[in-house]
């Protein structure tokens, strides 16, 4: 196959317009990881577990099908909660190992549940824009696309605003940089740590819809993969920073686009996640993250 | 009969699965890239019985040592950012290593028949022991004799320095270096053993169910394969088999009726444990207690913190 430059800068296209949905997921494993300084592995599977609910209740209930990307969402924040109170609040502070092992096992508590319930099988999911190509010159726009990178944006802005212009993102950051003296300044960090949790969840949930809505199909397949793209955006934009995950989320999106393009669909992730060893050995630290501590 | 011999193959095998994640508990460290050394294991091992009608023996030594290398290998990178990262770290590395496998296809003609990797289809003319004579009993007792032998070289490690040291860094690795410790080689070093511990269990997974593929080396087993010694507490490695008995031989066989809410049941029970057990089921205290209540005395262990 003769790949020019035309081919590869409309995958880079592509690629940009869907990373949006990978900068999404990443900037809620690096809310989480700000928060707490600890991971939740199950996060990508309570997203779609989220865009999971929204889809059983448009085809349980008689509702505008437009309505998933707001159930969604908001069931994924309340799956984000159960999954706070069960792995993370009652562990040791000090312990980071217990509670990441406790969200494996939400990980695959999640997802079995979803197997068990769907038996395994893909389920159509509504898109946003139907029929909705154009062309911009020479190079091909999907306009389901572009609303998805619309919509990833616009979360993204809430969240910024969020974080600096509330009290609520003061008590986060605060919690964030030194909890202890965030308590004694009388933040309610357990009730802190809740809220952004609750928050990436709405986060997560709305990226779950907006792939499902992008792919048009629902499947739990598609879980671990975005836990695993997920976190390498989390760690090659640097954990904690928010700015990072957002360009390591177009980052990775345009790069396994350009495999997809050169290698196949079959080889594709073995790139990408070999980009993170990449980085592990000459940016440990991620794009925009501050030396790791001792912890 | 064969049923439990089939039983305790499995438990065996993953013994080894669960005794390579252990070392690496040793020093602290949590590793969800078992499953990758495991599957390099059992895929070098095959492929040398099956293409280069290797012995068996020397296939399982090439498995285990090719297992070893990358364990090394991915030491350094992954090592030089540690704790959440190493895991991160090291579920890509399984992936990368599942993807590998996946695409690869390597057909060769040996006595007339095509055998080797068929990439989706997985690699199934791993025959060595049916073609060679072996009853169901040997492999059994092929692979128990190196749960035993792996099982009593860790717990005689635990008894000299080398333990001693791999311990202090699990504990506190900026103590552990203040005292003369070289970090990085003790870490990669457990990483190593692990891997090659993990290779040789993947090389006997291979031989005695005849057939891999892809789907068998899923982050799944990555989490079994930690599951068992944070369940079983890194104080013990009998704590280990333990887990697995229970893992494999109750949650898994005894719970068969419960269809495929058994894999719901395991993702609650490491929720449940981790919050009611952080530091492992059968930790430090856990055994003097029943030592206490067995009546014998209580052995003071230097390691219990």
């Amino acid at each position: 196959m003769n790949i020019d430059h035309i081919d590869v800068i409309q995958a880079l296209i592509d690629g940009i317009l869907y990373g949006s949905t990978y900068a999404l997921l990443g900037l809620g494993f690096t809310l989480i990881f700000g928060a707490m300084h600890k991971l939740n592995i199950a996060y990508a599977a309570s997203s779609i577990a989220g865009a999971y609910v929204g889809l059983a209740s448009i085809s349980v209930m008689a509702i505008p099908p437009i309505l998933v990307f707001f159930i969604g969402p908001l069931s994924a924040g309340a799956i984000g909660l159960v999954i706070y109170f069960a792995c993370f609040r009652y562990m040791p502070t000090g312990n980071q190992l217990a509670p990441l092992m406790a969200s494996i096992g939400a990980l695959f508590f999640v997802d079995e549940i979803i197997i068990h319930e769907t038996s395994g099988s893909p389920l159509s999911f509504p898109a946003l824009l139907p029929d909705s190509y154009f062309f911009l010159g020479q190079f091909g726009i999907r306009g389901d696309l572009v609303m998805v990178m619309f919509f990833s944006f616009v979360l993204m802005g809430i969240v910024m605003f969020l974080l600096y212009r509330t009290k609520l993102g003061l008590a986060t950051r605060a919690t964030s940089q030194q909890s202890v003296a965030a308590l004694l300044c009388g933040i309610p960090t357990h009730r802190t740590n809740a809220t952004t949790f609750v928050l990436a969840g709405i986060l997560g949930g709305f990226a779950g819809c907006l792939i499902a809505a992008a792919v048009g199909v629902l499947s739990p397949l598609i879980t671990l993969p975005l836990t695993i793209k997920g976190l390498i955006v989390t760690v090659i934009g640097g954990l904690g920073s928010i700015r990072g995950a957002i360009i390591a989320g177009f980052l990775i999106g345009s790069f396994e686009n350009i495999f997809l393009l050169v290698r196949g669909v079959n080889e594709r992730d073995i790139y990408v996640f070999l980009l993170l060893f990449v980085f592990l050995v000459f940016r440990p630290n991620g794009l925009f993250g501050t030396a790791i501590d001792r912890d | 009969m064969l049923y439990f011999l089939g039983i305790f193959q499995t438990i065996g095998v993953h013994t080894l699965l669960g005794l390579s994640a252990y070392v690496l508990l040793l020093t602290g460290q949590l590793s969800l890239g078992q499953v990758g050394f495991f599957a390099i294991g059992a895929y070098v091992s095959g492929i040398l019985t099956v293409l280069f009608s290797w012995h068996i023996f020397a296939a399982l030594a090439v498995g285990a040592l090719v297992a070893g290398f990358f364990a090394f290998l991915i030491g350094f990178p992954a090592l030089r950012v540690k704790g959440l990262m190493l895991v991160v770290a090291t579920i890509a590395f399984s992936e990368i290593v599942r993807l590998f496998f996946f695409n690869l296809s390597w057909r060769v003609e040996v006595n007339g028949f095509d055998v080797g990797p068929d990439s989706t289809q997985g690699f199934r003319e791993i025959r060595y022991f049916a073609a060679n004579g072996w009853e169901q009993t040997h492999v059994v007792a092929l692979i128990w004799s190196f749960v035993i032998l792996v099982m009593f070289l860790l717990w005689w490690l635990d008894r000299v320095r080398a333990g001693a040291v791999l311990r202090a860094v699990g504990e506190d690795d900026l103590a552990a270096q203040s005292s003369g410790v070289n970090l990085t080689m003790v870490k990669v070093a457990a990483m190593t053993a692990g891997g090659v511990i993990a290779g040789i269990g993947g090389g006997l997974f291979a031989h005695s169910t005849t057939y891999v593929d892809h789907h068998t080396f899923t982050i799944l087993l990555a989490t079994f394969a930690v599951s068992y010694p944070i369940l079983g507490g890194h104080k013990n490695v009998f704590g280990t088999l333990l887990a697995v008995i229970f893992i494999q031989g109750f949650v898994i066989e005894g719970l068969r009726f419960m269809g495929d809410y058994r894999n719901i049941v395991f993702g609650l029970l490491i929720i449940l444990a981790m919050n009611l057990r952080p530091q492992g089921l059968v930790d430090g205290h856990f055994i003097s207690d029943i030592k206490k209540k067995l009546g014998g005395k209580p052995k003071k262990d230097s390691a219990d913190a």
